[in-house]
């Protein structure tokens, strides 16, 4: 017989490349035979050429007690393959873990080579137990005479201390005496060591700072130096005193050192090393700027990516020292490299700021535009970019700005740099709404509802923003592209919504809006989303109203051949939702049609008056002396539905803060809950009731159902017991009635195979509480049907342990929690209507403009959810027009 | 700390995987999302894999963690790929992926893509003398190649010592070098040493 080795399993594979998978598993059946074999050499074959099998993607946690025989070998050899495969392939949860603990007790104390490939071993199959058994053993082991063996065996420590963190303290107080080791190899392993401990938890190291400093002015090896910089840049933060110590030596190290991996960590630590501040600071932040500023313009794209990684760092405490290399950092954002791009574009955010929101924005877009449209000429920078690669694979592989996951960065990242800090960067909102609509246009990723909750957000917080909001939103909803491409895949169709929904909001800005209606009502919105085509119908309401009202007031006799046609036109096209499929949609435009069925049928009979009294027409609309309006009085009906009340941003905490009217005790019980007269009636009641909540805690699907119900019967059965208790003659006859009708039920029952009987007594109990609820009810109380549902109502809803989600409730509202609101964007979901003349505006900064405006746009401001106390909330709108309004 | 290190071809074949950190997501679908990425860029861009792409996988896992790096070089038709946390020097890996292809020179005597293929288990040992559970162990190419070569020399004994009759060099054929793979003719000899009769 012929075994096949790993090689000719190689081999094989090679050769049938075409069948690999039936090719696999002959030799899988052929492993299986081997690894049982007696033969210790057979076996570890079969154990290596899984092994590679694994990497492969094939399972062999089947065979994890084998590899435990393989590396119980006392062969080098074999043991060498045991180790490698429980490496590769066991984790926390393989159960032979168990079994290796006095193996590797073993192999620990025996000769070097397997003390190494044991040590080597266990930093990867550590677990919680072996963690545990096995640290004394490695404890000792740091005192090996072989540097080779102290070294594995510090490695092997941390991960130790990861597993089972009890042994620490012990380590890290032997760890400190290895800082002074007379093997170089080994003080850098422990550095190594600290460097990943003291990341987790700085203040435990801080001790240390001594040594380590010793060592980071005497130490030549520049692996380890990096290390200790690095370990420093943890350990600063938290000790000030080592800012100044660690000054000179590392400015010192940035000045000569030649090797650029230390240059770069010396800087890196510098910045997250907090070295930067104060008046030393300032030349030391000075000197690491202009070292990484001459990384990113250097050719080698590494030290580009690195200074990019450094600089982000850098950016929150000195961003004038990066002003001077914005261009640099700009054209970073053109690399064609995308790991590059990436970085610069977490830079370009950083920096944003409102002198150089608009140009960032503008680059980044441009992004997005030339690759989507090949018709728009690159730019120059573009253009070259291309011709510096010549005849490379870029010809054949896929721009980066093609990737959709990077447009969405990108386009995420354009919305995020405009709307951080409530639009602290944005100076034109006309224009960050013309760059909205152009991501929706050529994103071409699933961003639309972003989009959308951003334009409905700006709208409604700047108020001068408006008209331009409708004008754009207007050709929006024209443009039939973005319509016909609704159905595609980033097609940000969701952008209708807010287009639709400003328009209708907002009509009053509009010239002409009434010319909007037969765009919102063409026949291809079938296509679009039910939410969006939901807000399409209430559009249509809201302009219609608006125009309606505006023909109303300026009534001329010929208006009527216009609003009857555009009435007739609503009503068709609303009709064809009445049946639509989504529910929000149906009721809309039922409402819909309801409504402009009364309007049709008003001007219908609406017969014109002579226009015999002109001063009417100019004085007022309605007919003074007749109380007969001029017009059809039903062209009044849809706007004060849209337009009573003004639609403002409410605070994040504005619910909370509402005060407490006097005597209102939200302590107290609205419905008082029944006593708890059960217990005392029933005795094993309470037991039945504490095992139905144990279920409900559960919430095991179906149970929970069912032990609902139960549940609704027995406390059904409780208070039917109260009420019936006068009644004890009645109850009596009806008792024994309802006994023999169970009775019979029972035996009706026995055969069929539809029902499962069960024998537990409490099935009777069941049974029986079915039986008496509504018999008790109908036949005692009729009358008093009401009060005792309003009994039952709170123990319906629910267990009694209820109550202490109202005092979350309560504590909600508490005024208390709008001491610290933090500031946040309103979506769409939180703007809600507010009655205009209210004094409690939730918006108190709010920018209230004047009815005229002048041709020029005025100067556009942002309101912010700022921290508001209650008492200020309560100020009127137009008491506090400017004070808080923050403008940048 | 260095959480796993991929060798693969320029067709995607992996040829060592070793992975410091359980992954949350399968390695079997993390290789191709990788090698996707990486030969996909020209050779003049940076070694550093940067891409929303993996953001899931590379993104920050706690508060306190950084986002992890996926560090890579292409040596004539492999790719070296390692990838680490914040703990790790950007650079210093790089000088890493270097230290190490030297020390599987060193081993196999002007290394290539069949060396790696057909003798993944020294390639696994060899990396065993660089890196020890996700934490460098040695950088001196020296220091490597001595443990690497003692090592091989102690297995290659102990295989002969239980196989005195063998011209095999170790479990299942391989072993440190006794056949030469990279030719035809070495596929020859491995097949005349590396077969054991039973």
């Amino acid at each position: 017989m012929w075994e096949r080795t790993l090689q000719d399993l190689i081999r094989g594979l090679r050769a049938n490349k075409k069948d690999e998978s039936k090719f696999i598993a002959k030799a899988v059946d052929e492993i299986r035979k081997e690894i049982k074999s007696d033969d210790m050499e057979l076996k570890a074959g079969a154990v290596l050429k899984l092994t590679y099998l694994d990497m492969l993607g094939y399972d062999m946690n089947w065979a994890s007690f084998h590899v435990v025989e393989v590396m119980s070998s006392p062969r080098f050899h074999l043991k060498s393959v045991g180790y490698l495969a429980a490496v590769q392939s066991f984790d926390q949860e393989t159960d032979v873990l168990m079994l290796t603990t006095n193996l590797l007790k073993k192999d620990m104390t025996s000769l070097p080579t397997d003390v190494s490939v044991a040590l080597n071993g266990l930093s990867h199959i550590v677990t919680p137990d072996l963690a545990r058994d096995l640290s004394p053993e490695l404890i000792t082991m740091l005192t090996h005479s072989r540097a080779h063996i102290r070294k594995r065996a510090i490695l092997v420590l941390y991960k130790v201390m990861t597993k089972y963190p009890e042994v620490t303290p012990q380590a890290v107080a032997k760890l400190k005496d290895k800082l002074d080791d007379p093997d170089p190899g080994v003080v850098a392993s422990t550095v190594n060591v600290l460097c990943e401990l003291a990341r987790r938890n700085p203040e435990d190291y801080l001790s240390l700072a001594p040594q380590l400093f010793h060592l980071l002015t005497t130490a030549t090896n520049n692996w380890m130096l990096i290390k200790i910089v690095k370990l420093f840049g943890s350990l600063c933060p938290h000790e000030p005193r080592l800012v100044r110590k660690l000054q000179p030596p590392i400015t010192d190290l940035i000045s000569t050192t030649p090797a650029i991996s230390l240059l770069y960590e010396c800087v890196h630590t510098c910045i997250i090393g907090g070295m930067l501040q104060g008046s030393s600071g300032d030349s030391l932040a000075r000197m690491c700027v202009s070292k990484l500023a001459a990384f990113i313009q250097d050719a080698d794209q590494n030290l580009k990516y690195i200074a990019l990684l450094a600089l982000v760092k850098i950016v929150p405490s000195h961003p004038h020292l990066l002003a001077e290399y914005q261009d640099t950092i700009l054209s970073s954002v053109n690399d064609q490299d995308i790991s590059i791009r990436m970085r610069a574009l977490d830079l370009v955010s950083a920096m944003v700021s409102p002198n150089n929101l608009q140009s960032i924005v503008q680059q980044v877009l441009s992004h997005l535009v030339s690759d989507t449209s090949s018709s728009t000429a690159p730019t120059a920078a573009q253009s070259l970019a291309q011709h510096t690669i010549p005849g490379s694979p870029t010809t054949t592989h896929i721009s980066p700005s093609q990737s959709p996951a990077y447009r969405l960065v990108l386009s995420q990242r354009i919305l995020n740099m405009c709307s951080q800090s409530m639009y602290e960067n944005v100076t034109n909102f006309e224009w960050y709404l013309s760059v909205l609509v152009d991501l929706a246009h050529i994103a071409n990723v699933d961003i639309g509802s972003q989009i959308r909750d951003q334009l409905v957000d700006v709208v409604g917080r700047v108020r001068g923003v408006r008209r331009y909001a409708v004008k754009l939103m207007y050709t929006l909803l024209c443009d039939d592209t973005m319509l016909h491409n609704a159905r595609d895949e980033g097609s940000c169709s969701e952008v209708l919504w807010a287009a639709a929904w400003i328009c209708g909001e907002y009509c009053s800005e509009l010239s002409e809006s009434q010319k909007l209606l037969p765009y919102l009502l063409q026949p291809e919105i079938v296509t679009l989303h039910p939410d969006i085509i939901a807000v399409y119908i209430q559009a249509t309401s809201k302009i219609f109203g608006y125009w309606a009202a505006e023909i109303a007031q300026r009534w001329d006799d010929d208006d009527l051949q216009e609003a009857q046609s555009t009435v007739e036109l609503i009503l068709g096209r609303a009709r064809q939702f009445v049946s639509s499929s989504d529910v929000e949609v149906q009721e809309r435009a039922a409402n819909t049609v309801q409504l402009f069925g009364f309007i049709q049928a008003d001007l219908k009979a609406y017969k014109p008056k002579p226009a015999d009294n002109p001063f009417s027409e100019a004085s007022s609309s309605f007919d003074p002396i007749g109380g007969e309006p001029r017009f059809p009085k039903s062209l009044y009906l849809l706007q004060p539905l849209h337009e009573a009340y003004e639609l403002n941003p409410v605070a994040l905490t504005a619910q909370a803060s509402v005060p407490i009217p006097d005597g209102l005790d939200l302590d107290a019980w609205i419905v008082p809950p029944p006593q708890e007269p059960v217990v005392a009636i029933e005795p094993d009641y309470e037991a039945k009731v504490r095992k139905i909540k144990k279920g409900k805690a559960k919430e095991v699907n179906g149970n929970k159902v069912k032990n609902g119900k139960k549940k609704h019967k027995e406390e059904g059965n409780g208070v039917v017991l109260i009420t019936r208790e006068p009644d004890d003659e009645i109850e009596n006859a009806e008792e024994r009635e309802r006994v023999r009708r169970i009775a019979e039920r029972r035996e009706r029952l026995r055969d069929d195979p539809y029902y499962i009987m069960d024998d537990k007594p409490s099935t009777s109990k069941r049974v029986d509480d079915i039986d008496s609820i509504p018999v008790v009810r109908l036949d005692d109380m009729p009358s008093l049907a009401g009060i005792d549902d309003s009994r039952k109502l709170p123990s319906l809803k629910g267990d009694y342990s209820s109550p202490t989600s109202y005092v979350i409730d309560r504590d909600g509202e508490m005024p208390e929690g709008a001491v610290a609101p933090s500031p946040q964007i309103a979506t769409p979901r939180t703007l809600s209507r507010q009655h205009t003349p209210t004094p409690i505006s939730a918006f108190p900064q709010y920018e209230v403009e004047d009815e005229v405006r002048t041709s020029t746009p005025e100067p556009i401001q942002v309101t912010r959810t700022k921290k508001k106390t209650p008492g200020k909330k309560k100020r009127t709108k137009d008491s506090s027009v400017l004070p808080e309004s923050s403008n940048p | 700390m260095i959480h796993a290190v991929l060798i693969f071809n320029t067709s995607g074949v992996a040829r060592l995987t070793k992975f410091y950190t359980p992954l949350h997501q399968s390695s079997q679908t993390l290789i191709p999302k990788i090698f996707s990425l990486i030969c996909s860029r020209p050779a003049t861009l940076c070694n550093f894999l940067d891409a929303p792409e993996l953001e899931a996988f590379l993104g920050p896992k706690g508060e306190a963690d950084e986002r992890w790096r996926v560090v890579y070089r292409c040596y004539a038709t492999l790719y070296f790929v390692f990838v680490v946390d914040g703990a790790e020097s950007e650079l210093g890996i790089l000088d890493l992926i270097q230290v190490f292809v030297e020390s599987l020179d060193r081993a196999f005597e002007n290394v290539c893509e069949l060396d790696l293929v057909f003798q993944f288990d020294e390639v696994h040992h060899i990396l065993a003398e660089i890196i020890q559970g996700g934490l460098v162990l040695e950088t001196n190419v020296e220091e490597i190649d001595n443990s690497v070569q003692l090592a091989a020399k102690l297995r290659k004994e102990s295989f002969a010592s239980a196989n005195p009759l063998s011209l095999g060099t170790g479990v299942g054929g391989a072993g440190s070098r006794g056949g030469n793979l990279k030719t035809p003719l070495g596929w020859l000899t491995g097949k005349i040493t590396g077969g054991r009769a039973m």
